[in-house]
């Protein structure tokens, strides 16, 4: 066992210096990125994370924002709660204006400590549906449409499906059985008790590999004119394969945000496999956007290939939206401090007024105020033809009044 | 090396049942207590605290495992769902009966060592593999429950959000404070660890983990012990729950899943079964693995590998270590890291009249 | 119970029947590492993924034939699993069956990291050459998925052709007797240690075929992995070491989820599909610690 010894004493030293070597810092504006590249939602982090980084580099090679370069200290966390905390005191400690959360028991754990340090977060597509009120959750950005918002969307889009009324109609929603599936409930059920539609949920238990009873249920039992599906992980894929075997139209199955991405679709057998299926987008979808297109020069003009992750459009495009949104609320609270000393605060207030920013149409016309965090719930439907995603809607949302007044009702509670 | 072992003379039976019977013993726990309890705070950034605040949980919650892995050879699972089921029961008691940390942390893990024997019962028939799947069952079951009953779960979200700790008036909201807070934790559970495995009851647990029908034999009552160990292991864990609740100031089920059980697991086999000073190595060395490969990697992996994919690598490098590590040490040091710290310490001790 | 539904209850039953076979394909590699070796496979699960990434990955980046793929992911198996029993297996015989268990949740750790390592982290098709479209029994009566059926009938095939293997053939009765004793057989004129790599060898080849299989169903990548914890119900209701209760074992646990899907769910307000068998392997433990059919373990000092 000596050598055994002295080897890791001999490793231990090496990993000393290398800590002793990294503290030197430089004065740049940081952000802090968490991610999931190796946990049970790998598939979202490999694709998303480096969207956020290729943005980032692409303003940094135009000089950064007014002059100011941008850093991110990517974190992976492996879904991992405590490594989620251990990352944000990173973060903190490198003086990080903005987190980058990911996944929603992270969002929820950091919540007190991000409000208690006034450093905003942003949870796109996932965390608590009441954080989109920005008076009682000052800290927390969602920047992207809710569950509760792609509910109330989800439900307008099955109305112009439907014929123009929902009235009488069978819906079913069939939700992956964990907080995050069951959240968009609130928004279901009192918007049935409004429009009169008949609504049956059933419960895919994670991880949700195996569901023909559902589906059995929803095409053969219950017969549903519509289905809203919010599924996550291997779920989608199986569920889109599980519809086509019944039978069942895949144009009458809606996915929520995490329900349809390329990975999603080539896990259920490739394009020319599911076509018809749809799903809700809260960032644009496919390569035909002119920031897309900057990034491909941005790497030609290095000599470099262009990141085979790029062809994953779906999360790629979330983490240059992401990203872009982030840069945007930097930009506009360096214009109001007019210096780059910025602090949380400033950006809190820089997001809340990021208005009419499109980037070619990949973010939606988000409008984010003091009150609305999400921007105003926006999404925009993607459809499989001809075996790529297709835009089949403009960007839309639902039933907003419903949304804001269960918001409002939520915070009175508190 | 700086102290000779002969010259100090046991005379009396507290002399030798002290858990430290040699003077150098008491002096380097005492140095230990300072640099942990004055220096550290003082001079360390709140980011390192916060590390150690989450080594100060997990070495609660490893002891807790170690008592009965490590001391008992009983397997389980289900240690994230002990956890979860402390950190439910606090969390209702603290927001719906408003009650103070010293109520709310012993009830979080009297809860979860009920809990605990009850998922114990069965280890009277059935034991090792059979075993280990029924606290997996254990696992899913309480997961599920928690799920799907609003009244434990506090509705659709599943989450809690508990107020931080008030001591003495103070409410501890710096990381400072909450370090101090944990810390007298994680030392009151070691230094009850310390005194459980050499009282009886612990060496009960040492019988029937060596082997369980000559234990019986020599009288012990197998099944009261095994329950016990069941309920002390959990209680550890449900206090750990606890106090992660303090900490991250919300309970939520999504923070006790499957894989925290087995990064608790890893940390007992890491650090080294049946011993306390091996769960402290653990917790230190799992949750400070992740902290160092991004260090390492951030300093040398642009020497290797290309910074588009550097991030990914990272991760991926960081879950083969993981399971690498996990297996070396089984194959090669069953005892974990505490046999290499024995072996350091046994080369001082004589150096340099080794031979 | 209403609107009970015959046609829907046997298309719950039939389609369970079906998966289940499918999950008996996976337990399968569990239980002839156990009758074997007495070993404990957490990383079963892991096997099936790593195996699939593989023809997923020979396939979709390098254009190869399904075939070739299959016999380049089973040759992978087999050379794996043999150094795996050399390295990291034998060394621990005779050790705790808890450090066992550790050390294969350390495999899996490891296998979840190395897959995409090597592999890439992008989820790939693996299709099958079989159309998805339903096969129609009766008049709309049952619809049959061609792929769930396509499992079961090969889950069927393998077996049978295992439980051949250990009834009769000379080198499955010397694995039968390996697996009760160790010294006995040595002493016998068996060659132990072959035959604790053949037993891994088996399992790489059953993981194999299970990875080719369910991963034309979900998709290859790391998720794949997450069909390793069905195992457990099958096994503990089958009996750990009876290839007949693994099949048993796997349609109980199908058929139950099914229908605990179709009828329990709408009661509970929830899903129950992964947690019934859960409950019904406490059962099991609790009043038939040893299976439906398993070997009762008599301890002597």
């Amino acid at each position: 066992m000596r050598r055994l010894d002295k080897l890791l004493f001999g490793a231990g030293l090496a990993l000393a210096a290398a800590g002793a070597a990294t503290s030197a810092g430089a004065a740049e504006i940081v952000i802090g990125l968490q991610c999931d590249r190796t946990g049970p939602t790998q598939i979202v982090g490999t694709h998303l994370c480096p969207g956020y980084h290729d943005y980032v580099s692409l303003v940094n090679s135009r000089g950064g924002i007014e002059g100011h370069t941008i850093k991110t200290i990517e974190v992976d966390h492996e879904y991992k709660v405590p490594a989620g905390v251990e990352a944000y005191a990173l973060h903190k400690k490198e003086g990080a204006v903005l987190i980058s959360l990911y996944g929603t028991p992270h969002t929820q754990a950091l919540t007190q400590k991000l409000t208690e340090d006034k450093i905003p977060g942003t949870s796109p597509g996932f965390g608590t549906a009441a954080a989109a009120n920005g008076e009682n959750f000052p800290y927390i950005f969602p920047i992207a449409a809710s569950y509760w918002s792609q509910a109330a969307a989800g439900l307008e889009y099955a109305r112009t499906q439907l014929g123009g009324d929902l009235k009488g109609k069978k819906i079913a929603y069939i939700y992956y059985d964990n907080p995050a599936g069951r959240e968009p409930l609130p928004v279901l059920h009192k918007l049935r008790d409004e429009l009169g539609f008949e609504l049956t949920e059933f419960a895919v238990p994670p991880p949700g590999i195996e569901m023909s009873a559902q589906v059995l249920d929803i095409t053969r039992r219950y017969r549903a004119d519509f289905v809203l599906s919010h599924l996550f992980g291997r779920a989608p894929s199986v569920s889109m394969k599980e519809f086509k075997r019944a039978g069942y139209p895949l144009e009458k199955v809606l996915g929520f945000v995490w329900a349809a991405s390329e990975a999603d679709i080539a896990a259920a057998g490739g394009f020319d496999r599911v076509e018809g299926y749809s799903a809700m987008q809260f960032a644009g979808v496919g390569s035909d956007y002119p920031v897309l297109d900057e990034i491909r020069a941005m790497y030609e003009a290095d000599g470099k290939d262009v990141p085979e992750v790029m062809a994953s459009t779906v999360y790629y495009n979330r983490g240059v939206f992401v990203a872009a949104i982030h840069l945007k609320a930097i930009e506009n609270a360096i214009k109001a401090k007019g210096s780059a000393d910025i602090t949380g605060e400033d950006v809190k207030n820089g997001f809340e007024q990021i208005s009419g920013f499109t980037l070619g149409g990949l973010v939606p016309p988000l409008e984010i105020t003091g009150f609305d965090h999400e921007g105003g719930g926006w999404v925009q439907v993607f459809q499989v033809k001809d075996a790529k995603f297709v835009p089949v809607t403009d960007w839309f949302q639902g039933y907003r009044g419903a949304v804001v007044e269960l918001l409002k009702e939520d915070a009175s509670r508190q | 090396m700086f102290h000779r072992e002969s010259g100090y003379y046991k005379t009396t039976y507290k002399g030798d049942m002290a858990l430290y019977p040699l003077p150098v013993g008491r002096w380097s726990v005492a140095l230990i207590g300072v640099l942990f309890l004055v220096i550290v705070p003082l001079f360390l950034d709140p980011y390192y605290l916060s590390i150690l605040c989450l080594i100060a949980i997990a070495i609660v919650g490893a002891l807790g495992l170690n008592i009965l892995l490590g001391y008992t050879g009983q397997i389980s699972i289900g240690h994230a769902a002990f956890m979860s089921v402390g950190a439910y029961t606090a969390a209702n008691l603290i927001t719906k009966l408003d009650w103070p940390f010293w109520l709310a942390v012993p009830s979080g893990g009297i809860m979860a060592a009920a809990i605990g024997v009850l998922v114990g019962i069965p280890s009277l028939r059935i034991k090792g593999l059979y075993l280990a799947i029924a606290t997996l069952a254990a696992q899913f079951i309480i997961e599920w429950v928690i799920n799907h009953t609003p009244a434990i779960s506090g509705g659709v979200q599943a989450s809690i959000e508990v107020p931080r700790p008030v001591v003495f008036g103070e409410t501890l909201d710096r990381e400072i404070e909450l370090y101090y807070f944990l810390m007298a934790f994680a030392v009151i559970a070691i230094v009850a660890t310390m005194n459980l495995v050499r009282s009886r009851v612990g060496r009960a647990f040492i019988a029937i983990r060596d082997q369980d029908i000559a234990a019986e034999i020599i009288g012990i009552n197998v099944f009261r012990y095994k329950l016990y160990a069941f309920a002390i292991s959990s209680f550890y864990a449900g206090v750990a729950g606890v106090l992660y609740t303090y900490y991250l100031s919300i309970a939520n089920y999504e923070q006790f899943l499957i894989v925290v059980s087995i990064d608790y697991l890893a940390m007992v086999i890491i650090g080294g079964l049946g011993s306390v000073l091996g769960s402290v190595f653990g917790a230190i060395f799992v949750t400070l693995l992740p902290v160092v490969i991004r260090i390492f990697m951030d300093t040398f992996g642009a020497f290797f590998f290309d910074p588009v994919i550097l991030a990914q690598v990272t991760a991926q490098f960081r879950l083969i270590l993981f399971g690498a590590l996990i297996m070396f040490f089984l194959v090669v040091e069953p005892e974990g890291l505490n046999r290499l710290w024995l072996n350091i310490r046994n080369y001082f001790r004589i150096w340099p009249f080794s031979y | 119970m209403a609107d009970f539904h015959w046609g829907f209850f046997l298309e719950l039953v039939v389609s369970g029947v079906l998966i289940g076979l499918m999950y008996s394909l996976i337990a399968l590699g569990f239980v002839l590492i156990y009758k074997s070796t007495d070993a404990i496979n957490f990383a079963q699960g892991e096997f099936v993924m790593i195996a699939g990434i593989i023809v997923g990955a020979c396939m979709a980046s390098y254009g190869l034939p399904l075939w070739l793929a299959i016999a380049l992911s089973v040759g992978f198996m087999v050379v794996f699993n043999v150094g795996l029993e050399r390295t990291v297996l034998r060394p621990m015989i005779g050790r705790p069956i808890v450090a066992i268990i550790m050390a294969t949740i350390g495999l899996a750790a490891l296998l979840r990291g190395a897959g995409p390592f090597f592999f890439g982290s992008g989820t790939r098709a693996l299709n099958l050459p079989i159309d998805d479209a339903p096969i129609i029994i009766g008049d709309h009566f049952i619809y049959l998925n061609p792929i769930h059926l396509l499992g079961a009938v090969a889950a069927v095939l393998f077996l049978l052709g295992f439980g051949w293997f250990f009834l009769k053939s000379r080198k499955g009765v010397a694995m039968r007797a390996v697996a009760d004793s160790h010294q006995v057989s040595m002493a016998m004129g068996i060659n132990v240690q072959r035959y604790f790599a053949l037993a891994w060898v088996m399992a790489g080849v059953v993981a194999a075929l299970g990875g080719v299989i369910w991963g034309s169903l979900l998709g290859v990548d790391t998720q794949l992995a997450v069909i390793g914890l069905k195992v457990f119900p099958v096994v503990i209701l089958g009996g750990l070491d009876s290839i007949v209760g693994v099949i048993v074992g796997g349609i109980i646990v199908g058929v139950v989820e099914n229908l605990a899907a179709g009828y329990l769910d709408p009661m509970v307000g929830g899903g129950t599909k992964d947690f019934t068998p859960y409950v019904l392997m406490i059962l099991m433990l609790m009043f038939k610690p040893y299976g439906l059919f398993g070997k009762p373990i008599i301890e002597r000092i």
